[in-house]
């Protein structure tokens, strides 16, 4: 149709670019990622309809989006029927998790550089590792909630035993791939310690820490979520399950939304900010960019996709296959670099 | 014995007495190696033991010989394995669902706009809790079934997603063409190309996505449900039995991980088994 209208005025391109622009807009992955959002909201509604219209006592279960819009609209602006409004919660939660992530670091980064220095101590603690990161943290959550009894001990507890196998794995990582011929050359100079630690150790092992802070962050704030639940008084899980138990459907709605946006605005925003920031003295630690890594298929995914989702599996990946020394060749297909 | 051996190396070569060595060494690691996994064992376990009843009071943390006793108490009752099957056909049940629909998306997501359609999808379901799930399935569905199968494929389906996407975004292109042009048929292009290259990704993802599908069921099962785990957990919990619980939890903990590591590995082992001689 478009070809046969536009013959005619084919000698003048101005009035045809719109149109061609309008038809590459609509086949392009932004409209689609525009859409998402609309067949969601129209699935909504439409089950909402034939609900009610099979089992019409449960129209106050299912929230209307206006209900969920309201409700989420009311905790912005800090009007709340709960305990702590929307930015205490989240305030409550984040110092929890900060004070788990610190000190899963801490713990994690000496127990992880032990392992990766020595084999007696790799093999010391390497089971236990891979056992505590298997575990879900629905025991660790229910099990530190009896344990506790209700307070900041058990969702601290819970962000530590949740964050710490990721945090001690990557630090091993790093510490086996630094560049052994740096340290030579620091040794053949006479550089003294703590030079080298500061100036080759550190920097070497900074990328397999971000992303270690980066994973545990995600599933520590998962666990704290479930701390939070069973065992809290306070805190985004805890208010999740005041509405839950209020039986307001749309309350529960509208802080998982909140949930979503929260998780997502940390890792695009702060995890990227920050990793721009800190590795601005390394050209080429966006990784996928590197040549030999282009062959690689998992890291051109990272690169084209989100980059957490990949870390994450990344992650997953060397716990359930092993660390990459002693994986199948087959395996490295499917392996991509550690962030760096 | 050993006058016997000492001049039979020196007689031959020295590389022999070099690999001799090498093995010696290589053994002698892997003793030292497995006297510190040992110890690593003996110290964790030693240290829980030693925790409940005198860091800990007993009945907040019951020590590894009290929950070995009450799983065989458990056991005696019988409702282990009734607890057991049902969770884990509610896992079959849901997986199942979660991998034909990642699978699906992931086919998909190859077209532009409709990459950008589920992307967002996709994210949300990789990033998003699984309790958050398990609360809204619960409070919207109750303690009917669909509940928790919906809240596993919901947090599943995004792991295969990324995996098969992965996958066909790095199919060889150019095997693929060869076979076009030599008049290789679609089946026997999908036999012999297309498969043999998605399955490792496809592979990668069942495992990933079983991780974490038995966690989010247990966790549904806590709020809706009647039997299973969960709720064997749950039930557990409110009156305070914490050696029941951790029993219940880690019983269905070590059975998960079998299935884990040593079906799934297993079956991936005989899948591919061909690889091996193609190294070779």
């Amino acid at each position: 149709m478009t070809a046969v209208l536009d013959r005619p005025n084919a000698p003048a391109p101005a009035p045809r670019k719109p149109k061609r622009s309008v038809g590459r807009f609509l086949r392009s992955s932004l409209s689609g990622r525009l859409t998402f959002p609309l067949v969601v909201l129209a699935t909504w509604l439409l089950s909402i309809q034939l609900v009610t219209a099979i089992w019409p006592f449960t129209v106050d279960v299912l929230p209307t989006p206006w209900q969920v819009g309201e409700f989420m609209w009311g905790e912005i602006r800090g009007d709340t029927l709960a305990p702590y409004n929307l930015y205490e919660t989240f305030g409550i939660s984040l110092r929890r998790l900060a004070v788990g992530m610190a000190i899963a670091i801490a713990l994690g980064t000496v127990i992880g550089v032990a392992m990766g220095l020595s084999k007696s101590v790799n093999a010391f603690f390497n089971d236990w590792v891979v056992a505590i990161l298997a575990m879900p943290n629905l025991a660790w959550a229910l099990f530190a909630s009896l344990a506790f009894g209700f307070g900041n001990t058990g969702p601290i507890l819970t962000v530590v035993l949740t964050g710490i196998p990721f945090v001690i794995i990557n630090v091993r990582e790093g510490v086996r791939n630094t560049p052994s011929d740096l340290f030579d050359m620091a040794r053949a100079f006479d550089v003294p310690r703590r030079d080298v630690i500061r100036h080759v150790l550190i920097p070497s092992l900074m990328p397999f820490l971000f992303a270690a802070s980066r994973y545990a962050f995600a599933l520590g704030w998962k666990g704290l979520v479930v701390a939070e639940v069973f065992g809290g008084q306070d805190g985004a899980g805890w208010t999740i399950k005041f509405w839950y138990d209020a039986h307001r459907a749309h309350g529960v709605v509208g802080y998982a939304l909140f949930f979503v946006i929260f998780a997502l605005v940390f890792e695009k925003f702060m995890f990227d900010q920050l990793s721009k920031r800190l590795f601005k003295w390394r050209p080429e630690v966006n990784g996928p960019e590197v040549v030999e890594q282009a062959f690689d298929p998992a890291a051109q995914a990272a690169a084209a996709g989100s980059s957490t989702t990949s870390a994450a599996l990344e992650s997953i990946n060397q716990t359930t296959l092993g660390p990459p020394t002693e994986r199948e060749p087959r395996e490295a297909e499917t392996r991509s670099k550690n962030d760096g | 014995m050993t006058t016997e051996l000492a001049p039979e190396p020196t007689a031959t070569h020295t590389s022999t007495t070099g690999a001799e060595q090498a093995r010696a060494a290589k053994m002698k690691e892997r003793r030292q190696v497995w006297t510190w996994r040992i110890a690593g064992y003996a110290f964790f376990l030693g240290l829980w033991e030693f925790a409940s009843g005198r860091l800990m009071d007993e009945t907040l943390l019951p020590g590894p010989t009290t929950v070995f006793r009450t799983f065989g108490e458990l056991w005696s009752t019988g409702e282990v394995p009734g607890a057991f099957a049902t969770t884990l056909t509610r896992i079959g049940i849901g997986f199942t669902i979660a991998f034909v629909v990642g699978s699906l998306i992931g086919v998909l997501m190859q077209n532009r706009w409709l990459n950008g359609f589920f992307r967002d999808a996709v994210t949300v379901g990789v990033t998003t809790p699984g309790l958050i799930w398990a609360l809204l399935t619960a409070i919207i569905f109750g303690n009917r079934p669909a509940g928790p199968l919906i809240a596993i494929v919901v947090t599943t389906f995004a792991i295969i997603t990324v995996n098969v996407a992965e996958g066909i975004k790095s199919l060889p292109k150019d095997l693929i063409d060869m076979g076009k042009s030599f008049n290789v048929g679609v089946l026997r292009r999908n036999r012999h190309i297309v498969i043999p290259h998605l399955a490792p990704f496809i592979f990668t993802g069942v495992r990933f996505g079983f991780s974490i599908a038995w966690k989010v069921t247990v966790l549904t099962e806590v709020f809706a449900a009647s039997k299973g785990i969960g709720f064997e957990m749950r039930t557990a919990t409110q009156l305070f039995r914490l050696d029941e619980f951790l029993t219940w939890i880690l019983a269905f903990y070590v059975l998960a991980l079998f299935l884990e590591k040593v079906v799934l590995e297993r079956i991936e082992r005989r899948f591919f088994a061909w690889r091996g001689e193609l190294k070779s």
